[in-house]
């Protein structure tokens, strides 16, 4: 690696109005996540600006950003990523308790309702299904009413029908929530979903 | 940004989770054992000092005490008085005691007065030999109390009478025991106790008599000083001060280095536990580094993840502090359990002092040992949500090392309170460290060319060895510091224990006989062999003056100062050099010589200024005599054999008029020989030291029981830092497991690489470990517990072969669960 420069993504010009639904499809290594990564604030460009509502994320440093994201972006993740020591009430709860939220339990029970998980709200993550746990990941983003959400192979690490129930689920609260909805994917037919399709080839984006 | 609420809410759960899964344990385990130990062995050091100084009042029965052959002056106790502080006066002299026309006995007669003893307490018994009784204050005027041995000596019996000098005394009662017997210096033949009001009656003592007054002072330390002082100040020639540091040599100094090894044994275990936390807290912050990247990514900021895990140390801190404050409290509370029979006073409370070190102790860890690891946790990128193979953030700062390393010295130093020790431990560190990096490194780049012609399994393990060099060199110096510091101080207490017990064998010598003539030396060993006693040589003794130093007289002062200044003492002759004596200067002198030389005892020679080569005028009897110095010894002054500052050879003293002495060992059983023996020899005097040697062998043995429990203790802490060392690497070496059985591979390749690896590791972290505790060893006997060195060979094979079992076992016992779970799941889970 030393002395010399790799440069992931090139020439990416992209503009994702309010509202709308985008798909990013592309093969293994051809910079999807890398994207999403600084589209949702996680990584810092080494060159470029990424803004969002007016924000320049380029002007923030972590912490800003951080409190940037808890504001205004939402994660759906392809591994969960729940924190195994929350149950699932706790698990949603956290970002709006991040927030400051006052009434962080009836939101996030009343989220928990809508993804029909009602009956297992107290569970761990290890006591759940991947499917479940999905469901409590899809409960955590929306939680925090962010105004753009980020989905990094959703249903990556599920079966197909399991996969179509959740898919199925994201696009309804989104469409109920208004929210903007980002979406990294390989299955085509996810992609298709969405209100307008990107291809990402070795960095670049190639007109569909 | 408001997350308190969420901050606290989750440190708990966080903690009671990472608590179930095991991952706190070897954290909280060795918080809670750095506290306990420190806090533990530092409450029982200050109440054994306690006890030890309540110990040496009772054997100086005061606080100080002032001695002079002459009588001392009454505005002294005067001004004591008015101080608030107790005072008595003795008198110790040797007289003739009779009883009635025919039977009289040379005995050691002591005057008391009403308040004596101001410390400890006096024993007498109703009929000699009787049961013993503790006694309030000594003989009423007119009445004394007599040795048991005296009344079939002298033929009396209980309320029969005594003449001493001019005067009549009714015997009451049987004198066992005073608490400053040992101390006194004509405190040999049978005890003979009185009045001192009584003394100018019998008008015995006239000026110029071979006596010892006595005055002795009490009271609170506050006092004590300020007097000590002033009459320090108004100390003539002659007149000498007793304090404290003249107690029982035998007992302080085992109980001292019996300290001494304590201290080292807690500074070591602070750094094992040190050693532990870091260890434990590197492993929790690398499998944390996945919760907080997930945190962020949902808007928590450095500062919120920062109070996170603060606070989660905080509470894991305040709950592992009480919990060793209570094992501190339990350990010394067991070793007073062993002790409470034997020690003669109550050992005085410990204070808060011993827990609050403890919780400095617990603080200093966690802020210098844990804190560092869980501090990087806010630098996690939240990119790890969507990429789990970013680089943890988990290195350490140069400025780490630094503040552990700082944060171990300043810890060992506080509370061993000696530089010296503190200096041995982290030389013997800083070595293991240095030749570790050096020897892992090489050892483990030289195992990749042996192992490629290997088999397959050798090939896995010593690749394995080689892939994670950095890691292992790494693992190897943590192995080899704590085989290290738990070998030293098995060596330490293993030659400890060895003195103590060569020092004092079950037969050691617990009586002397002094002033044998030259026509009784064959009956006395005769007697004594007829009586299977088992007793030493009979030295020759001659009693001499030391006069000048190479023609020039040295000063004259009272016999009884130290320091430079002609003096009497004793001398004997030899050929040979005496068993436990050692030549530290000059040379022995041929057989039969005709020279005149002499032979100095080392600290002699060193407060007399002497050397090899000087000439000495001697004065015995009348007659002067000139030696030239041969040689200086050094020699064990603990012995209990007949020990001798200056010898001659045998034909230079053969004019001189001599006395013999020897040491035997009675059995208490066979205590009336003694009668039997003097009644044969009534000129021989008896020193009776049989009560003090069994005093001092069981609270010798008391005190190597509490050593063998600290060393346990300290084993806990050592296997703490191993378990934690091999925990570091099993995730990695687990993932690599999983991948191969994956692919394949038997369980038998996989455990049987795992056991070399861990072996092979093992087996150079014991190698190191042996040479630097020799290193270590070596230092801290010689220079801080001021022992004789004595290399230990069966530390090498016990080192090394440890080191490869634990560390084998241990590693193949942590990552069992490789060949047991489906690789998926532990590839999922990893």
């Amino acid at each position: 690696m030393a002395g010399e420069e790799l440069e992931i993504l090139k020439g990416i010009n992209l503009e994702i109005k309010s509202g709308e639904s985008v798909a990013i499809v592309g093969a293994s290594g051809s910079g999807k996540s890398t994207l999403l990564g600084l589209l949702a604030g996680l990584d810092q460009a080494s060159g470029g600006r990424v803004v969002i509502g007016g924000t320049d994320l380029g002007q923030l440093d972590e912490d800003g950003r951080a409190l940037f994201r808890g504001r205004e972006i939402g994660f759906v993740f392809q591994s969960f990523q729940l924190l195994p020591a929350l149950t699932a009430l706790e698990n949603v709860m956290l970002p709006l308790e991040l927030q400051g939220e006052g009434d962080a339990r009836a939101q996030a029970e009343n989220f928990l309702q809508r993804v029909e998980l009602g009956p297992r709200m107290t569970h761990y993550p290890r006591q759940l299904s991947g499917g479940e746990q999905q469901r409590v990941a899809i409960a955590r983003a929306f939680a925090a009413r962010p105004r753009i959400l980020f989905a990094d192979e959703p249903t990556g690490n599920l079966d197909t029908r399991t996969g179509g129930h959740i898919v199925d689920l994201l696009f309804e609260l989104n469409r109920e929530e208004g929210t903007t909805l980002v979406l990294v994917t390989h299955d085509r037919s996810l992609a298709d979903r969405c209100e307008r399709c990107l291809t990402l080839e070795a960095g670049a984006l190639v007109s569909p | 940004m408001n997350g308190g609420g969420a901050v606290s809410l989750t440190a708990t759960r966080m903690l009671a989770r990472d608590w179930r899964g095991g991952e706190l344990g070897v954290l909280l385990m060795a918080l809670v054992l750095a506290v306990g130990v420190v806090s533990g062995i530092s409450a029982f050091t200050t109440r054994l000092q306690s006890a030890l100084e309540q110990e040496s009042h009772r054997f100086l029965a005061a606080d100080i005490a002032v001695s002079s052959s002459r009588e001392l002056p009454d505005a002294w106790l005067e001004q004591a008085q008015q101080r608030g502080m107790r005072t008595a006066r003795t008198l110790a002299f040797p007289s003739m005691v009779y009883a009635g026309e025919e039977n009289m006995y040379l005995a050691s007669v002591k005057a008391v007065t009403g308040t004596y003893p101001l410390r400890g307490e006096m024993t007498f018994s109703e009929q000699p030999f009787g049961e013993v009784r503790p006694a309030r204050s000594g003989p009423a005027q007119g009445t004394v109390w007599l040795d048991s041995r005296l009344f079939p000596l002298l033929d009396v019996a209980i309320g029969e009478q005594v003449t001493i000098g001019e005067a009549d005394f009714t015997v009451v009662a049987a004198a066992r025991t005073e608490p400053d017997q040992g101390a006194s210096f004509y405190g040999y033949g049978p005890r003979v106790l009185m009045h001192y009001e009584d003394i100018p009656a019998t008008g015995v003592v006239q000026p110029g008599s071979r006596v010892e007054y006595r005055q002795l002072f009490a009271g609170d330390v506050a006092v004590l000083g300020d007097f000590t002082r002033w009459l320090d100040a108004r100390l003539a020639e002659g007149q000498r001060l007793l304090d404290v540091s003249q107690g029982q040599p035998g007992i302080g100094n085992a109980l001292q280095r019996a300290e001494s090894f304590l201290l080292l044994a807690g500074s070591l275990g602070v750094v094992l536990a040190g050693v532990a936390i870091a260890l434990a807290a590197r492993r929790f912050s690398e499998r944390h580094n996945d919760y907080v990247a997930i945190m962020k990514s949902l808007g928590a900021t450095s500062g919120a993840v920062n109070r996170l895990y603060g606070s989660s140390l905080l509470l894991l801190g305040v709950v592992a502090t009480a919990a060793g404050c209570l094992l501190g409290w339990g350990i010394q509370a067991i070793f007073f359990g062993l002790f409470s029979d034997q020690l003669p006073v109550q050992p005085g409370p410990s204070g808060i002092r011993p827990y609050a070190i403890g919780s400095a102790t617990s603080l200093v860890s966690l802020l210098c040992f844990a804190w560092p690891s869980l501090r990087r946790l806010s630098l996690a990128s939240p990119l790890r949500v969507l990429r789990r193979d970013m680089p943890l953030e988990n290195r350490r700062s140069l400025l780490d090392y630094a503040l552990g390393l700082a944060a171990v010295g300043l810890l060992m130093w506080w509370y061993s309170d000696s530089l010296q020790l503190t200096l041995a431990v982290l030389a013997g560190l800083a070595i293991t460290v240095a030749m570790g990096l050096v020897l892992a490194l090489t050892l483990l780049r030289g195992g990749r060319l042996v192992g490629m012609s290997a088999g397959s399994i050798w090939r896995l393990a010593l690749a394995g060895l080689q892939r994670r060099g950095n890691a292992n060199a790494l693992q190897v110096v943590i192995f080899a510091m704590a085989i290290m510091l738990l070998l030293v101080l098995l060596l330490v207490r293993t030659s400890l224990i060895d003195e103590w017990q060569t020092q004092l064998p079950d037969d050691a010598p617990n009586h002397f006989m002094i002033n044998i003539g030259p026509g009784e030396v064959q009956a006395v060993d005769r007697l004594l062999r007829e009586e299977n006693i088992r007793s030493e040589a009979l030295y020759p003794m001659i009693r001499g003056r030391i006069m000048g130093i190479n023609g020039t007289d040295l000063p004259r002062t009272d016999d009884r100062e130290e320091g430079r200044r002609q003096r009497e003492t004793n001398f004997t002759w030899s050929d040979a050099v005496p068993d436990g004596n050692a030549l530290v200067a000059g040379e022995w002198w041929q057989p039969d010589t005709e020279e005149a030389l002499v032979s100095v005892e080392r600290e002699f020679a060193e407060r007399m200024g002497i050397r090899v080569g000087d000439e000495l005028d001697f004065l015995v009897g009348a007659q002067p005599l000139v030696a030239t110095v041969a040689s200086i010894r050094s020699l064990d002054w603990q012995s209990m054999r007949p020990n001798f500052f200056l010898i001659f050879p045998p034909r230079l003293l053969a004019a001189y008029p001599a006395t013999f002495m020897t040491s035997f060992h009675l059995e208490p059983e066979n205590k009336l020989f003694l009668n039997r023996f003097i009644r044969a020899f009534p000129t021989v005097t008896v020193i009776e030291m049989d009560v003090v040697i069994e005093q001092v062998r069981t609270i010798i043995n008391q005190v190597s029981a509490a050593i063998e429990l600290v060393l346990l203790i300290i084993l806990a802490a050592g296997s703490l830092v191993l378990v934690a060392g091999v925990q570091a690497s099993v995730d990695a070496r687990m993932h690599e497991s999983a991948i191969l059985r994956a692919l394949g591979a038997r369980r038998g390749l996989i455990l049987g690489g795992l056991l070399i690896e861990f072996a092979a590791l093992g087996l150079f972290a014991g190698l190191l470990a042996t040479v630097a505790a020799e290193l270590s060893v070596y230092v801290l006997q010689v220079h801080v517990m001021e022992m004789t060195y004595s290399p230990s060979p069966w530390v090498w094979p016990v080192g090394i072969l440890s080191g490869m079992v634990l560390i084998a076992t241990l590693g193949v016992f942590s990552c069992r669960r490789v060949v047991s779970s489906p690789p998926l799941a532990l590839l999922r889970e990893l």
